[in-house]
């Protein structure tokens, strides 16, 4: 019964108010992604989990800030700890900071995440190194929302280097990039400084984009999946 | 979205409480500002505002990078920036209080972050937080405050105790005044010193003061002289009292003493007194005296003392500086004893080598002929005489050039280094009789050659010092006839201070030279001194002190209140650096000097001296309206 619990979880039991609010979340009509950056808003999210495995640790934080017509909305920003019923190994906590009775008094899964999408809407997602954020968003939201997350991201990790192919061959992590720009950041590892920090970078960019003729959404992620294409071939 | 303040609002309103004045301002309203701010980028190069933007101008404040402000009037062709602003600072306020287009294009010298807040939310913050309004309206006057508070603090470890010298009069006043009757027996009286420990016994009636006696005074007055300890004590008291209202600063009762030699100032109130102030009570914890300075020079009888008191004047600058007097009352200090000490060099001279039978001034030029002389001053002087009939120039000035020469001389034994200029009064071509400097005088106006116009700088500054100085006021009456006629060479005048710009950077803060220094006496002082001196010829202004000479034009050449406090404020900061400076390289057995590497000054200062060379473009702008240039 167990594994196969495991191999076909049950959907989660929403309230009816729950409900309610998710069904309004997937009501919203999704924007165009051929936008120009300067009429659009972008989330710009990071997360804080109990460890780098994606498939097992769990999800304990998740921080945004929006993007919109070009400029960083220091208020459109959002820090999000998922409540915890056991708090994550010791020299995790030394990292995201969150100690373990933040994490046991964060808001309920659900609530949280509901939270979460009502502040994203629809609008399309950027993040440094997407496959961890993104598979930790999508298990979540599977296990408590029960829904299959199918949202537009963007990655700057591929975006920066395709951008500058010089730099990108000893600059890697989020760290040197923010380094190439001169980027602070306020408390590395906290979510919402990690997001705030990645926007920073995103905004950074922006004029060899539009130097490029990429002034979209569609197109920046074009461009950083032919990075993504190249660099790592099949 | 954002119902409580997350960790980026409180980190943003953390990082602006960094930086005046939000580190002046209560944190809900920081976090307010935080909370209505959007963060842009701009790459370098990039124009952040310009006239030509139609969008309404929003509040800028700087979180990373630096901006220049580049002036696009056509009055300054080759201008380089004219302001260079870095981290925490804030732009245009003066366009946002007016609510008009910039004038200046603002350009991203780096790469640049900037908080960006929305016209209304910025007025409405001015209306929200009263210290940001104080900041948006007397910016220069609020920085300067905060960096004298800094400068106290900063002394105030090595004096704690001591009082400022801007404290009034009713603050030091320490106890009732011990007083007698002016009938009282002389015995009794000294018995009523010696009994209350008092320096000083102040003779009133009906409170009113009619007299003092000092112990200093009983060994003239009453031993030597042989004094009938029986007869009323009114009779060996001093009656010229010098009196300050309670109100009166300190520093007027210290500048009282050292020019009446004297020691007690008697404080009263409508008349009645209320309290004696000694030398003692304004200067305990200080080892050298204002007024014992000043005695000292007065009664030194060589020219070894006076070297000494020159030192003691040097020591005792410093610990003004140190209680935190203003700039503008100590360089009237040190003018004021440099004063005594050159007329004590000229009555020493004058009893060894008596001049006879000629009516001569000694005049004080440049920076002493202005009050605002420094550590570091070389001498500027001349002599003014006035032949009898039938006597020709030329003979009187073969008997006061040698003369000249030894004062001169002497001058720079106590610390005032012969001028390189030679413009000193041993030297035959400043040693003149009225009519000639009258001719000389109207010879630069007339001609105006470059070396006239730097002539002019040093010499329309004069002021009478020694002597007959009814010479130097009827040259100054003169002067003030002749200057205001003729606009040529007013605009000359003009064309060659401009030449002198305050040094704001392209690249960095300042433009440095010499060792990546900035010069404020040339760069900070000069273009104040310069404009102050060019208005006031035109307006047949009779000041010569720069601060006297901006208050003075104001009326007549219709300038705001408000913008003369501004430029008094800006030049009164630079004097005060100049005095730090000038002191602390006096700590270190450095020669003095008016360099200053900019980026050894604090923060605060750094941004205040930009704003003050700020201020000092804008009055050259007026000056290079008023004249065309």
């Amino acid at each position: 019964m167990n594994w196969l619990g495991r191999l076909f979880p049950k959907a989660p039991d929403l309230t009816p108010q729950q409900a309610g609010r998710l069904a309004r979340w997937q009501a919203l009509p999704s924007p165009r992604l051929d936008q120009p950056v300067s009429a659009s808003r972008y989330v710009v999210v990071d997360v804080e989990s109990s460890g780098l495995d994606t498939a097992r640790d769990h999800l304990i934080a998740i921080g945004a800030v929006a993007v919109t017509h070009g400029r960083i909305q220091l208020d459109d920003s959002i820090e999000i700890v998922l409540q915890q019923t056991q708090a994550s190994a010791r020299d995790n906590i030394l990292i995201h900071g969150i100690g373990g009775t933040i994490q046991r008094e964060g808001t309920p899964p659900a609530d949280a995440l509901l939270t979460f999408l009502e502040y994203l809407g629809k609008d399309p997602l950027i993040a440094f190194h997407v496959a961890f954020d993104q598979s930790m968003i999508n298990r979540a939201l599977k296990t408590f929302l029960g829904i299959k997350f199918e949202h537009a991201w963007a990655d700057l990790a591929h975006v920066a280097p395709a951008l500058h192919p010089r730099i990108a061959r000893h600059t890697r992590a989020l760290d040197d990039w923010m380094g190439v720009f001169g980027i602070g950041n306020y408390a590395r590892h906290n979510a919402l400084a990690d997001a705030m920090a990645t926007a920073e970078l995103f905004l950074a960019l922006q004029p060899l984009l539009a130097f490029q003729g990429v002034t979209n959404f569609r197109d920046m992620r074009t461009l950083a999946q032919n990075w993504q294409r190249q660099s790592q071939p099949v | 979205m954002s119902e409580a303040t997350n960790s980026l609002i409180q980190a943003t309103a953390d990082h602006l409480s960094q930086f005046a004045p939000f580190d002046q301002m209560e944190s809900e309203h920081v976090l307010w500002l935080a909370q209505h701010a959007t963060l842009a980028y701009f790459a370098r190069g990039e124009a952040i505002l310009s006239p030509e933007q139609n969008d309404p101008v929003a509040f800028f404040i700087i979180k990373q990078g630096v901006v220049q402000g580049e002036q696009v009037t056509g009055q300054m062709p080759d201008a380089p920036a004219w302001l260079e602003l870095g981290e925490g600072e804030c732009f245009p306020l003066g366009a946002l209080l007016a609510s008009r287009p910039v004038t200046s294009v603002y350009r991203a010298g780096s790469d640049v972050f900037c908080y960006i807040v929305a016209a209304t939310d910025f007025l409405h913050l001015t209306k929200l937080s009263a210290a940001f309004h104080d900041f948006c309206t007397r910016r220069i006057a609020n920085l300067l405050e905060h960096s004298q508070h800094l400068i106290q603090a900063g002394y105030s470890k090595a004096s704690a105790e001591q009082q400022s010298m801007s404290s009034s009069l009713s603050a030091i006043i320490r106890r009732e005044p011990v007083t007698c009757s002016p009938d009282d027996s002389i015995k009794r009286a000294l018995q009523a010193m010696q009994d209350h420990g008092v320096g000083a016994m102040v003779a009133v009636e009906n409170r009113l003061p009619m007299g003092i006696l000092t112990l200093h005074d009983v060994l003239s007055r009453v031993v030597l002289a042989g004094a009938d300890l029986d007869r009323p004590v009114i009779g060996v008291m001093s009656t010229n009292l010098a009196t300050l209202p309670p109100h009166a600063p300190a520093h007027e009762a210290a500048l009282a003493m050292a020019k009446q030699g004297i020691r007690h100032v008697l404080v009263t109130d409508k008349g009645c007194l209320v309290g004696v102030v000694s030398e003692k009570d304004l200067f305990n914890l200080q080892r050298v005296g204002l007024s014992r300075i000043s005695n000292a020079i007065r009664h030194a009888a060589t020219l070894e003392l006076l070297k000494q008191c020159a030192q003691d004047i040097q020591q005792l600058a410093r610990n003004m500086l140190a209680q935190g007097v203003a700039a503008e009352q100590l360089t009237q200090i040190i003018t004021t004893l440099n004063d005594l000490l050159t007329t004590r060099i000229i009555e020493l001279e004058l009893a060894a080598n008596p001049i006879e039978d000629i009516e001569f001034c000694w005049l004080a030029l440049g920076s002493e002929g202005r009050f605002e002389q420094t550590l570091n001053t070389d001498q500027d002087n001349g002599i003014i005489f006035a032949p009898k009939a039938g006597q020709i120039p030329a003979a009187l000035r073969e008997v006061l050039l040698p003369f000249a020469r030894r004062i001169n001389d002497a001058l720079d034994a106590c610390g005032f280094p012969l001028c390189n200029g030679f413009v000193m009064a041993s030297n035959p071509k400043w040693c003149l009789s009225l009519e000639e400097w009258q001719g000389t005088f109207d010879n630069w106006i007339y001609h105006g050659a470059p070396m006239d116009l730097l002539h002019s700088t040093i010499f329309f500054d004069f002021r009478p010092l020694y002597g007959a100085s009814h010479l130097g006021e009827a040259l100054r009456a003169w002067l003030q006839q002749a200057a205001p006629k003729n606009t040529r060479f007013l605009h000359q005048l003009a064309v060659n201070a401009l030449r002198n710009r305050p040094p704001l950077g392209v690249v960095r803060d300042f433009v440095t030279s010499e060792g990546h220094t900035v010069d404020l006496k040339l760069n900070g002082i000069t273009p104040f001194v310069d404009a102050a001196r060019i208005f006031s010829l035109a307006v047949g202004g009779s000041q010569t002190n720069t601060l006297e000479r901006l208050r003075e034009i104001a009326v007549p050449l219709r300038i705001q209140k408000h913008d003369i406090d501004a430029y008094c404020d800006a030049f009164l900061f630079i004097q005060l650096l100049r005095l730090r400076l000038h002191h602390e390289q006096n700590e270190q057995g450095k020669p003095l000097t008016n360099r200053v590497d900019p980026d050894t000054l604090n923060t605060l200062d750094r941004r205040i001296l930009k704003e003050v060379f700020r201020q000092a473009r804008k009055l050259q702008t007026k000056l290079g309206l008023d004249y065309q240039v």
